[in-house]
C-alpha cells in the first residue's frame, strides 16, 4: 500500500513539474517524459538512475522505479545507448534494455553475462566488457550480444580485466584496468572477424576518447602502492589508430592518480586532486595548471557538454550530488540531489 | 539438578533481590556451576534479562528469532539464515560483546559476531547485560554484551533430550542433548544439524529466495571433574562448521557461498580456598570462513584467526561486607587471510573488580581496567555501579562505564583500505534503572545516555578505494521497558513477557539517526499453559530504519517498519516420571506479513514447523 501511494505521489510530483514545460509548445510529439536532459546513473547500493531536464529546471531520481516499479541490481556500472533503446549494465550480470525516452522495460540479458562493465555498439550487436570471475585472471571476455533477439550469441576472450570500450570503424577499443588486478593494455577487436591485438600503454587504462584528429587518447590511472606492481606512474597515452602505434605518452608524476577524463572540442579535460585540467589534442606535455577547481568530497563521475563540466559528488550512504561548472569561468552553476554512489553522465 | 537450576534461576530472577542474601554456600554454588561469576556478582547495578533454557530447549527457530522476539536487540538480518549481527541501545554489531562462558569472542576480523552461526538449544541460559561492559569483557562491550552459558553441577542426575524437527521450505533439525552427573564427575554434550533449502517466498512479488540455502552442525561438549573437595577441572568446547548459500537482493540474485568454521575450547581449574576461590582459564579460540564469490567455482578468499588466551582470577573475601576480584589475561591473536596477511596481536590486561555490600539494601561496585594492546594505546577503563533496594518491591539501579573498541584486523590490514592510524573508540555512558517486584509481576525500566567518539567508519578515499577512519562522534539515549507477568486461574497458567525500546542515536554534528537504528522497538509474548498443554502467541514491532545517512523515508531510503506474529502449540503426548514426548507445531509469521529487515532482503512469508521432543 505505501508503495501504491508512494508512486502516485511520486507520479502527481512529476505531473506538477511537468506542468511549467506546457507553458512552451513543443513542434513534435514527446517521445518520452526523458527524451531531452540529462541522465547519472548511480552504483547504489540501491543503484539508480535520475533524469535533470536539459534546461537544469527538474529533476527526477530513481526513474527507472518510479516507472517499473523495480530496481535495478547491484551494482549498476554504465549505461549504453542505441537508436531508441538505452541498455542497463548490471555488475549482477544483467542488462536490461529500455526505452530511452520512457525508461520503460522491454527486456532483460542475464544469461551468458558474469560480471559486465561497460557496452558499446556496431550495427546490431552490442559488445561488452566482462571479468568474468573476478578472482579469475583467465576468464575475462567480450560478450558478443544480438540486439534482435537480446541474447548473447558469442564470446571474444580477451585479457585480464577489460573495462571500457569504444567502437569506432568496425573496430572496439578496449582498456585493460585489470579487474581486482592491473593490467596495461588496450585491446583492439576486429569486428568483422573477431581477431584480437593489442597494444601496451601505461598501467590501469581506463577512460578513453578519440579526439579530433581521429587518434586514440587513453588514461592511464598507474599502480597504486597496494597493487601488486606498486606505485607507478600515470599517463595520457596518444594512438594511432591506422598502425595502433603508440604516438606520445604524457607521465604525470609518481603518485598522481587521475582518475576520470572526459573529452569535447579538440580538448581532454580531466580532474586530479580536485583540479580541472584541459589537454589540447596539440600540446606536447601535460597542464602545469589547472583550469579551475571543483568543490567535491569524491568526484567520481565526469562529463562534459556544450562547455559545461558535470561531476558527481559520490557519497555511498545517501544521496549523492551533480554539481554543473561553466567551464569558461570555472563557476558552479547549478547542482543536483542525484543516487547514492552517483558514478555515470550522459545526455539523453 | 532441577533444584539446583531453580535455585539458580530464582537467584538471577528474584523479584525481592536482596530481601534474602545469599548465603555462602550458593555463592560457592555459582562458582562452581558458572563460569562466569562477575556476571551474577558484579553486575548488580546493571540490567540483566536472563532466557533460562526451557525457553532456549523449546525454540526450533533460529537464535536470531528467540532474541529479536525477547529482548530489546535489534537485529539485523541480510535475509533468513544470513549473517545476522545484534546491537544494543542503538550502537552497533561491533560494540557489542558476545560472551560464551566468561570469555568473549567476537570476531577479531569484523568485531562482530554472526548468531546464524550459533546454535540455541546447546546453551543452559542466555543472559543479557545491557549497558557498557568493556571492564569486564574487554575490548568491544559498549552497547553491552550477550552471555551464552554452559553450566556443569555435581548433582547425581541422567537426562537426555531427543528433538527432531521438519518445517517449510524442507527445513530439518535434529538435535541430542545429554546430561549427566554424579558427585565426582558431570558432563554435559549438545549436538545439532540444520538443513535447508531456505527458499521462501518473497510476497507480492514471483521471486523466491534463490541461493538461500544452508546446513551446520554444532557440538557442545563440556565435562566436569572434582579433584579434591578443593579443586574442579573443567573442560568447555563448541564446535560449529557451517555452509551457507548468501542470497542475493530482490534485484539481485546471488551466486555466492559462504563456509564458517569456528572452533572454541577452554581448560578451567578453579581452587577454593578460606577466603578466596580463584579460577585459571586457558583457551584456544579458531575462527575460519571461506567466501566463494561464485559457489560454482573453486575460487575462494578466506580468513582464520587463532585466539590464544590465559586467564587468572581469583574472588577474594575481604569481609563480610567486602570483595574483590583481581583479573590477569593475556590474549595472543594470530590472524592469516587472502586480504589482510598474517597480522598478530599481543593484549595483556588488568581488571580490579571491588564490591561492597554495607546492608541490605545498598550494594556498591566500583572497577578497574587496563589493558595493554600492541599497537594501541589503550585508555584507563573504569565503571561503577549502586544497586539500592527502597523498599521489597522496588529497586533502583545507577551504572556509569567507560568503554572501548580496539580496531579490527580487518580495520587495519585489509588491503587496499587498511588503517595503521587507527585508534580505539572511546565511549561514556549512564545507566538509570528501576524495578518494581510484586508478588508474579516484574517491571522494569532503563534510561541511558551514550557517547562515543573515534568510531571507526570505512569510506571511500581520494585514491579510489575504501579505507576506515576515526571520523564519527555519536549520541545515544532512550528508555527501555520490560514486563513479565505471571498469572494462575485454578490450574490454567498465563505469563505475559513484554519489552518495549525507544532509541535515539545520533551523529553528532548532522544530528541524523544513525542508519538502521529503529526509534520504537517492541515485543510481545503471551504463553499459556494447562496441564499437557502450552500454547504461545508472540509479537514483534520493529519501526521504520533509514538506510541511508539522510533520514529520508521511501524505498531508497528506508526500511518500513513491520509486526510479526508467531503462535506455537505444544502437548506433552506421554508423560511419564521419567519419560516424556513433547509434540509441538510452529507457525511463523502467522499473518504472513511481508517485510524486510534489511533494505531489498525479503524475509520469510507464513511458515509452519514441527517438532517432536523425547525426554528420557
Amino acid at each position: 500500500m505505501k508503495k501504491v501511494i508512494l508512486s502516485i505521489f511520486t507520479m502527481s510530483l512529476f505531473i506538477v513539474s511537468c506542468t511549467d514545460d506546457d507553458d512552451t509548445i513543443s513542434p513534435s510529439e514527446p517521445l518520452g517524459a526523458y527524451e531531452d536532459g540529462i541522465i547519472v546513473s548511480a552504483e547504489g547500493g540501491p543503484s539508480s538512475i535520475s533524469f535533470i531536464s536539459e534546461d537544469l529546471t527538474t529533476s527526477e531520481n530513481q526513474i527507472f522505479y518510479n516507472v517499473n516499479n523495480e530496481t535495478t541490481g547491484v551494482y549498476l556500472q554504465s549505461l549504453g545507448f542505441e537508436d531508441e533503446k538505452a541498455y542497463i549494465v548490471v555488475q549482477d550480470g544483467t542488462i536490461t534494455v529500455v526505452n530511452r525516452y520512457t525508461f520503460e522495460k522491454l527486456a532483460t540479458i542475464s544469461t551468458g553475462l558474469t560480471l559486465p562493465r561497460y557496452i558499446a555498439f556496431e550495427d546490431d550487436k552490442a559488445y561488452v566488457s566482462d571479468w568474468g570471475d573476478p578472482i579469475d585472471a583467465t576468464d575475462d571476455y567480450i560478450a558478443v550480444i544480438d540486439l534482435n533477439s537480446n541474447t548473447v550469441v558469442s564470446t571474444i576472450a580477451v585479457a585480464e580485466g577489460p573495462e571500457q570500450i569504444l567502437e569506432e570503424s568496425d573496430k572496439l577499443y578496449v582498456s585493460h584496468s585489470g579487474g581486482y588486478s592491473t593490467n596495461n593494455i588496450v585491446s583492439v577487436i576486429n569486428t568483422v572477424d573477431n581477431s584480437v591485438e593489442t597494444i601496451t600503454v601505461k598501467d590501469v587504462p581506463d577512460e578513453m576518447a578519440i579526439n579530433e584528429d581521429g587518434d586514440l587518447v587513453v588514461l592511464c590511472q598507474g599502480g597504486n602502492s597496494w597493487n601488486a606492481i606498486g606505485e607507478t606512474t600515470a599517463a595520457i597515452v596518444k594512438i594511432d589508430l591506422s598502425d595502433n602505434s603508440v604516438i606520445s605518452t604524457l607521465e604525470f608524476p609518481l603518485g598522481d592518480h587521475p582518475g576520470l577524463m572526459s573529452y569535447e572540442d579538440g580538448v581532454a579535460y580531466y580532474i586530479l586532486n580536485n583540479g580541472v585540467y584541459g589537454l589540447t589534442d596539440n600540446a606536447t606535455s601535460l597542464p602545469t595548471t589547472s583550469l579551475f577547481d571543483i568543490d567535491a568530497s569524491y568526484a567520481y563521475g565526469l562529463s562534459v557538454d556544450d562547455d559545461q563540466l558535470f561531476v558527481t559528488d559520490a557519497s555511498f550512504t545517501e544521496n549523492s550530488t551533480l554539481l554543473i561548472y561553466d567551464i569558461a569561468t570555472g563557476t558552479e552553476t547549478n547542482t543536483f540531489s542525484v543516487g547514492v554512489g552517483a558514478s555515470k553522465i550522459y545526455f539523453n | 539438578m532441577v533444584r539446583i537450576i531453580l535455585l539458580f534461576l530464582l537467584l538471577c530472577l528474584a523479584p525481592m533481590v536482596r530481601a534474602q542474601k545469599p548465603t555462602d554456600s550458593i555463592q560457592r554454588l555459582d562458582e562452581v556451576v558458572l563460569s562466569d561469576v562477575k556476571l551474577k556478582r558484579y553486575a548488580h547495578g546493571f540490567k540483566v534479562a536472563v532466557l533460562n533454557d526451557s525457553l532456549l530447549k523449546q525454540s526450533t527457530g533460529s537464535f536470531t528469532d528467540v532474541l529479536r522476539f525477547n529482548s530489546t536487540l535489534y537485529f539485523k538480518e541480510n535475509g533468513y539464515g544470513m549473517v545476522s549481527s545484534p546491537s544494543f541501545r542503538g550502537t552497533n554489531a561491533s560494540q557489542t560483546a558476545v560472551i560464551w562462558n566468561g570469555i568473549a569472542i567476537n570476531s577479531q576480523l569484523t568485531g562482530q559476531t554472526d548468531f546464524n552461526t550459533m546454535n540455541i538449544t546447546n546453551f543452559k541460559s542466555v543472559e543479557i547485560r545491557s549497558g557498557g561492559g568493556s571492564v569486564q569483557y574487554g575490548s568491544g562491550a559498549i552497547g553491552g554484551s550477550i552471555h551464552l552459558n554452559n553450566t556443569l553441577s555435581f548433582e547425581s542426575h541422567f537426562d537426555n533430550t531427543l528433538s527432531l524437527s521438519y518445517g517449510s521450505y524442507n527445513t530439518k533439525n535434529i538435535s541430542y542433548l545429554s546430561s549427566y552427573a554424579n558427585d565426582k564427575l558431570s558432563f554435559n554434550i549438545g549436538v545439532n544439524y540444520v538443513d535447508s533449502d531456505n527458499d521462501y517466498k518473497y510476497l507480492n512479488t514471483d521471486q523466491r529466495n534463490e541461493n538461500g540455502a544452508f546446513n551446520n552442525g554444532s557440538l557442545n561438549a563440556n565435562i566436569g571433574y572434582v579433584l579434591s573437595p578443593r579443586n574442579v577441572l573443567k573442560i568447555y568446547h563448541q564446535s560449529f562448521i557451517g555452509e551457507r548459500e548468501f542470497s542475493g537482493t530482490i534485484s539481485s540474485t546471488s551466486l555466492a557461498k559462504y563456509d564458517d568454521k569456528n572452533f572454541r575450547t577452554m581448560l578451567e581449574w578453579s581452587h577454593q580456598g578460606d577466603k578466596t576461590f580463584s579460577k585459571l582459564k586457558v583457551a584456544h579460540l579458531q575462527e575460519h570462513f571461506k567466501y566463494y564469490g561464485n559457489k560454482n567455482t573453486s575460487n575462494y578468499s578466506f580468513g582464520k584467526v587463532n585466539t590464544y588466551l590465559i586467564n587468572y582470577t581469583s574472588d577474594i573475601k575481604l569481609s563480610e561486607e567486602l570483595n574483590f576480584k583481581p583479573i590477569l589475561s593475556y590474549n595472543y591473536y594470530e590472524g592469516q587471510g587472502s586480504s589482510f596477511g598474517n597480522p598478530n596481536r599481543k593484549e595483556f590486561s588488568t581488571t580490579a573488580l571491588l564490591q561492597y555490600q554495607p546492608t541490605d539494601q545498598w550494594e556498591y561496585g566500583i572497577n578497574l581496567r587496563q589493558d595493554f594492546t600492541s599497537g594501541f594505546r589503550s585508555p584507563l577503563l573504569f565503571s561503577f555501579d549502586v544497586a539500592y533496594a527502597v523498599s521489597e518491591y522496588y529497586k533502583l539501579k545507577l551504572n556509569g562505564s567507560k568503554n572501548y573498541r580496539v580496531p579490527t584486523f580487518n580495520d587495519l590490514y585489509w588491503q587496499p583500505g587498511g588503517n595503521l592510524d587507527l585508534v580505539p573508540e572511546r565511549s561514556y555512558q549512564v545507566d538509570f534503572g528501576q524495578e518494581i517486584s510484586y508478588k508474579s509481576a516484574k517491571l522494569s525500566l532503563n534510561a541511558y545516555y551514550i557517547k562515543t567518539s573515534d568510531l571507526i567508519q570505512w569510506q571511500p578515499s581520494a585514491s579510489g578505494f575504501w579505507s576506515p577512519e576515526n571520523v564519527a562522534k555519536t549520541q545515544n539515549y532512550g528508555a527501555e521497558l520490560s514486563l513479565d507477568y505471571t498469572h494462575h486461574v485454578n490450574a490454567h497458567q498465563f505469563s505475559v513477557h513484554a519489552n518495549y525500546a525507544y532509541t535515539i542515536s545520533e551523529d553528532l554534528e548532522t544530528k541524523s539517526q544513525l542508519i538502521y537504528v529503529p526509534y520504537h522497538k517492541a515485543n510481545f509474548n503471551l504463553a499459556y499453559n494447562y496441564q499437557k498443554l502450552s500454547a504461545y502467541f508472540q509479537q514483534l514491532y520493529t519501526g521504520e530504519v533509514f538506510t541511508t545517512t539522510e533520514n529520508l523515508s521511501g524505498v531508497f531510503y528506508s526500511v518500513e517498519a513491520y509486526t510479526l506474529s508467531n503462535l506455537g502449540i505444544s502437548y506433552a503426548l506421554f508423560n511419564k516420571k521419567s519419560q516424556q514426548i513433547d509434540l509441538s507445531l510452529k507457525v511463523n509469521n502467522l499473518f504472513n506479513t511481508a517485510y524486510e529487515n534489511v533494505a531489498f532482503r525479503p524475509m520469510p512469508d507464513r511458515n509452519f514447523n514441527f517438532q517432536v521432543q523425547y525426554k528420557f
